[in-house]
């Protein structure tokens, strides 16, 4: 943890206070949530490295998808990472957003969650211990710092290859494009 | 002419590291009190620090302006106060300008919240207002009782009628001071008053639709308010300051305490903290007001 | 001679109006527009006169005569520039309505009535121009038929008692001095009895506290602004009320004079004293009955109660700066209330007719000028600083604290805060939040409205900033009034016990607010986004609405609700209904059946026998 090195916030002074300052939204996404209480909470203290939680989207930069995704929520988890503000990062957490995880076979949950919103990171475990977010929180660090956490570009270049997906699993997304789509461009 | 030009740059640049230094004390006392190691003191700054580098969301020209109306009036606020010594804009108003320019802050947030166009901001400003009504009964009666003791209204006189350790609150006026201790919370908004920015009720109230720059002013803007309620408090009823330093060790002598009360109490709903606002410290802000009269009717 | 040919011309002028209209409705705005102005620019070039002319003698024996001085100047300009600005603003707001010609007539007439009001030298032809003025009141508040006729008559009975009163105090002054001019009057009473001052002065507290609505008195009002036509709604509110006010000074402070008035009553029981306690429950009460409103022109109505308070207060409490902040709270009151209630016009004319509050939101979107006049007048009346509420009432709490008058300090006070959150409640469930799909396409206010309303809001900052200037008026009726003057510059006032300097507060907010934008400005730019794109937990924001509008100050509603009614107006109703029935019950002597006036006679008959043949009754 460099937090203390004052020479290199004088030279990358936005990377740095994004490391430092990771505000979670509050959104229970799945049964992994039931973790987030105790990382919160005095026993294994989040707020030491800068995280707490807020409770709004518009707020926040970091959003953990704990849990399965099912289809209903996708669409929340969708517009909640479309109201949060650039740069803003995400991080799977548990089984289920990697490969379907328990729920592999089942007709109302997704199983890649890359396909819609872009995934910075992911932590394994059914559920992960509270150790497990310490470990991701300090992985994302150094990603950020070596500038490989793009997920929010990624979604700004490839936007009409996410809104497709999105439109293949929900019919009717009631909120317009968040960028512009080309007509023009094919689907890569 | 450069004296008076320094002073003012001092005195807002004293506000604004004082007040980042207090929310960041105010989450490490709670921290430690709850048994964890917190945050570290610096933590506010580079809160803000990365507010300023995201690239939020605006909703029209109002949004803009109103918080910058709503902070620029508590930095204006900061001249009026004396501060140890410090005090720019003396000549221009006293007690009363001072509680009037306060109205600008949830003035400025409520406007700028009103082209947010979410009803969460709608009722926290409600609720803002609401508990402001509540607080008011008590203080405005214990500002009357300051005002008719020191027979002016002008604060420079009340603090320089002080000196010497003739404090407030060891004065006729004790009453009073102790009733302000009892509304201290409720004009902080900390705990259990914090009733305009309940996360877990109406999602940061006022503060939902804000992001990026305009939420590191706001936050900015929270540092200036607790500078200014506990700066007021240190003032009327503890004697001001001959220099910055002593007036800045009273200061946080009396957020401390604040910070310590807010890390038992849970939230209060609107009508009990309004039920509470209006019992016990309005019946002794009355009683304090009564004493004060007499005594001045029967003294001069 | 002047004053003469000022008052003929608002009368001609009035039913010329009438009659052009007839021919054409373009000329009769024109002329209507062309006679208020006339009336202001008149009026201006009288400032500074003090005259006093007869105009007619020989009326029932007593001469009739015109008089101005500092204090009818101040009032008289007051009235000629909101008449103006309400003709101006009714030309938009009338066109299309039914007996338009009778409108113009009647707004110009009250105009003339109430410049007859402050010009008059003798209390004959102030109580002529009185009646014309409420009469004309009268026919233009029930001039939308329906709901407002019952309203016009709860006015013009409350306003004939009025009338009454001040007739038996008119009465009773000629009938001890055989004389009613003003002037001559005031020398001849600083020798009568207290008891007889006191005498006039409650009949005559009748009458003005009536006009006034002072607290037990103010039941017509809320009825009667809500079913008004907005710009006349505006002029009642606006000057309608304070004539009131200026009543009270004639009889307070000219008339009677100020030391004797001061020292009326005994101990700590004086005439005064009552009466500022009276202004006092008259800020507290309606300001917090305001807040629980749903109808926007009834909120306003209520607020207008409460304001009158300060003028009240500030008026009957008796020290310079009192008297001071009284007379300069009902110049600013007249600014800003007109402004308020030409908003709510425009806002009507626009929507077709909706003020109520609950189904309006997010017209800043569409009537961005609206708005910011609205945004003004609220802080002018709210009192923020630099803007010329704040002054008027920094001087009413400033002396009521040093006075030791600590619980009139309270009430005053604790009125700001009941304004506060009435006005935000109107501000916010118009203005702000989200815009209903029916009003997608309004277009702002049209022109004639606009003029009006940005006149006003540039006059309350300016007088916010810069008070010095009205403020040496009214401190030149300080001093006619006997008063000490006040040290009044063109900043403010410096006083030892506490100054105040308005253009260092601007200059300090303005250079804050520019240091502050460019802090903003150092953040990276942000996104404009649209008001659909709002926090709603997941979900893309519902088709309703999504405005919180209903009950909004919910949790002290449930609070305060069962004390907040209006004790005094259901008293009067009761009286009303006893009065009612008692009437039934005489009413049924006569029954219409011919058997039973037969049985009358017969028995009055028997009686007359009885008593003939002897029986002694007493």
């Amino acid at each position: 943890m460099d937090r203390k090195n004052i020479k290199k916030w004088l030279k990358e002074h936005g990377k740095m206070s994004h490391k430092y300052s990771l505000w979670v939204i509050y959104f229970c996404t799945g049964c992994g949530i039931i973790e987030i209480p105790p990382v919160i909470t005095s026993r294994w203290d989040a707020e030491r490295f800068g995280v707490i939680p807020v409770a709004t989207p518009r707020q926040a930069n970091l959003f953990l998808i704990t849990g399965y995704v099912s289809v209903k929520t996708l669409k929340a988890i969708i517009r909640t990472y479309e109201q949060m503000p650039d740069p803003k990062f995400t991080v799977g957490f548990g089984s289920c957003p990697i490969n379907g995880g328990m729920y592999w076979d089942s007709y109302n949950t997704i199983k890649h969650l890359d396909k819609y919103i872009p995934v910075d990171g992911w932590i394994a475990g059914c559920m992960p211990r509270p150790e497990a977010i310490f470990i991701a929180v300090t992985h994302l660090w150094t990603l950020i710092d070596k500038d490989m956490a793009t997920g929010y570009i990624k979604y700004r270049e490839k936007y009409k290859y996410y809104r497709a997906n999105q439109e293949k699993v929900l019919s009717e997304l009631e909120w317009p494009p968040l960028y512009p789509i080309n007509d023009n461009e094919e689907i890569k | 002419m450069v004296i008076k030009v320094l002073g003012i740059i001092a005195a807002v640049i004293i506000a604004l590291v004082i007040g980042i230094f207090f929310l960041g004390l105010f989450r490490k006392i709670i921290a430690r009190i709850q048994w964890r190691y917190g945050p570290p003191i610096i933590q506010p700054l580079l809160d803000i620090f990365k507010l300023f580098h995201q690239k939020g969301f605006s909703h029209g020209i109002i949004f803009d302006l109103g918080i910058i109306l709503s902070l620029a009036a508590s930095i204006v606020l900061i001249l009026f106060i004396p501060i140890g010594g410090l005090s720019s804009l003396e000549n221009s108003g006293g007690l009363l300008v001072i509680l009037y320019i306060m109205l600008f802050k949830p003035l400025g947030i409520a406007l700028s919240g009103g082209e947010g166009a979410n009803p969460n901001i709608s009722i926290g400003i409600s609720r803002r207002l609401i508990l402001s009504l509540g607080y008011e009964v008590p203080l405005l009666l214990i500002l009357i009782s300051v005002m008719t003791y020191y027979k002016t209204i002008s604060i420079i006189e009340i603090v320089n009628a002080q000196s010497n350790f003739q404090w407030s609150l060891f004065s006729p006026l004790f009453l009073s001071g102790l009733t302000y201790l009892m509304i201290l919370p409720a004009i902080l908004e900390i705990r259990p008053f914090d009733i305009a920015s309940a996360p877990q009720e109406i999602s940061s109230g006022p503060a939902v639709e804000y992001s990026g720059r305009y939420l590191a002013l706001y936050h900015i803007e929270h540092a200036f308010s607790l500078f200014i309620s506990t700066a007021i408090f240190v003032d009327l009823f503890l004697g001001g300051g001959a220099n910055p330093f002593y007036f800045l060790l009273k200061m946080l002598v009396v957020f401390v305490l604040g910070v310590f009360i807010h890390s038992v109490f849970p939230r209060f709903r609107t009508e009990q903290a309004i039920r509470y606002l209006w019992r016990w410290p309005a019946i002794l802000a009355v009683a304090g007001l009564i004493i004060i009269l007499i005594i001045k009717a029967r003294y001069g | 001679m002047y004053l003469q040919i000022l008052l003929l011309i608002a009368f001609i002028g009035a039913f010329l109006t009438y009659l052009l209209g007839k021919i054409s409705s373009k000329i009769r705005d024109i002329f209507a527009v062309f006679i208020s102005s006339t009336l202001i620019v008149m009026t201006a070039f009288l400032y500074g006169n003090f005259s006093e002319k007869t105009f007619y003698s020989g009326f029932l024996g007593l001469p009739l005569i015109l008089r101005i001085d500092m204090l009818s100047w101040l009032f008289a300009i007051t009235i000629a520039a909101i008449g103006t600005f309400s003709i101006i603003f009714s030309l938009s707001y009338i066109k299309g309505k039914e007996r338009t010609d009778f409108y113009y007539l009647m707004m110009l007439l009250v105009n003339a009535g109430m410049l007859g009001i402050v010009l008059s030298g003798d209390l004959i032809s102030f109580y002529i121009f009185w009646e014309i003025m409420s009469w004309s009141a009268f026919l233009l508040i029930s001039y939308n038929r329906g709901p407002a006729l019952a309203a016009g008559m709860k006015y013009i009975i409350m306003s004939i008692i009025g009338s009454v009163t001040m007739l038996i105090g008119i009465l009773s002054i000629y009938t001890s001095y055989r004389t009613l001019t003003i002037s001559e009057i005031a020398p001849l009473i600083a020798s009568a009895s207290p008891g007889y001052i006191l005498f006039i002065l409650i009949f005559f507290f009748i009458t003005f506290g009536i006009k006034n609505a002072v607290l037990p008195f103010h039941t017509w009002l809320p009825p009667a602004h809500s079913e008004a036509p907005s710009p006349f709604s505006a002029v009642l509110s606006g000057i309608l009320i304070k004539m009131g006010v200026y009543g009270f000074l004639l009889i307070m402070y000219v008339i009677i004079g100020l030391k004797k008035f001061l020292a009326l009553g005994g101990g700590s029981f004086n005439f005064h004293y009552i009466l500022s306690i009276l202004g006092a429950i008259t800020i507290v009460v309606p300001t917090f009955i305001a807040m629980l409103q749903n109808d926007a022109k009834r909120l306003l109505a209520w607020h207008s109660i409460g304001q009158v308070g300060y003028m009240i207060l500030g008026i009957a409490f008796g020290t310079s700066l009192s008297i001071a902040g009284g007379i300069f709270h009902f110049f600013n009151h007249a600014i800003f209330k007109t402004l308020l209630f030409m908003v709510v016009g425009a806002v009507e004319y626009r929507t077709k007719g909706i003020r109520d509050l609950n189904s309006l939101g997010g017209l800043i979107k569409k009537m961005p000028i609206t708005f910011i006049a609205a945004l003004v007048g609220a802080c002018g009346l709210i009192g923020v600083p630099l803007t010329n509420g704040f002054v008027s009432k920094w001087l009413i709490y400033k002396t009521l604290i040093l006075e030791r008058a600590p619980f009139l300090a309270f009430a005053a006070l604790i009125g700001t805060w009941g304004t506060i959150l009435s006005v935000y409640k109107f501000l916010h469930n118009m203005f702000l939040g989200q815009l209903p799909e029916k009003y997608k396409d309004i277009k702002d206010a049209p022109f004639s409205m606009k003029i009006p309303m940005l006149i006003l809001s540039f006059a309350i900052l300016l007088f916010g900033i810069l008070p010095g200037i009205p403020l040496r008026i009214i401190n030149a009726i300080g001093t006619s009034f006997g008063l000490e003057p006040l040290n009044v510059n063109i900043w403010g006032i410096a006083s030892e016990t506490g100054a105040l300097n308005t253009v260092n507060i601007f200059f300090a907010i303005l250079i804050a607010s520019i240091i502050v934008w460019m802090l903003l400005r150092m953040g990276k730019k942000s996104i404009p986004v649209s008001q659909k794109d709002s926090y709603a937990a997941g979900a893309y924001i519902p088709k309703e609405k999504y405005h919180y509008t209903v009950e909004f100050y919910n949790p002290f509603y449930r609070m305060a609700k069962p004390y907040l009614r209006d004790f005094i107006d259901e008293f009067y109703s009761i009286i009303v209904k006893a009065g009612r029935n008692l009437s039934g019950l005489v009413r049924k002597i006569y029954s219409g059946d011919l058997g039973y006036y037969v049985i009358y006679i017969l028995l009055f008959l028997a009686i007359l026998i009885i008593i003939k043949m002897g029986l002694v009754l007493w």
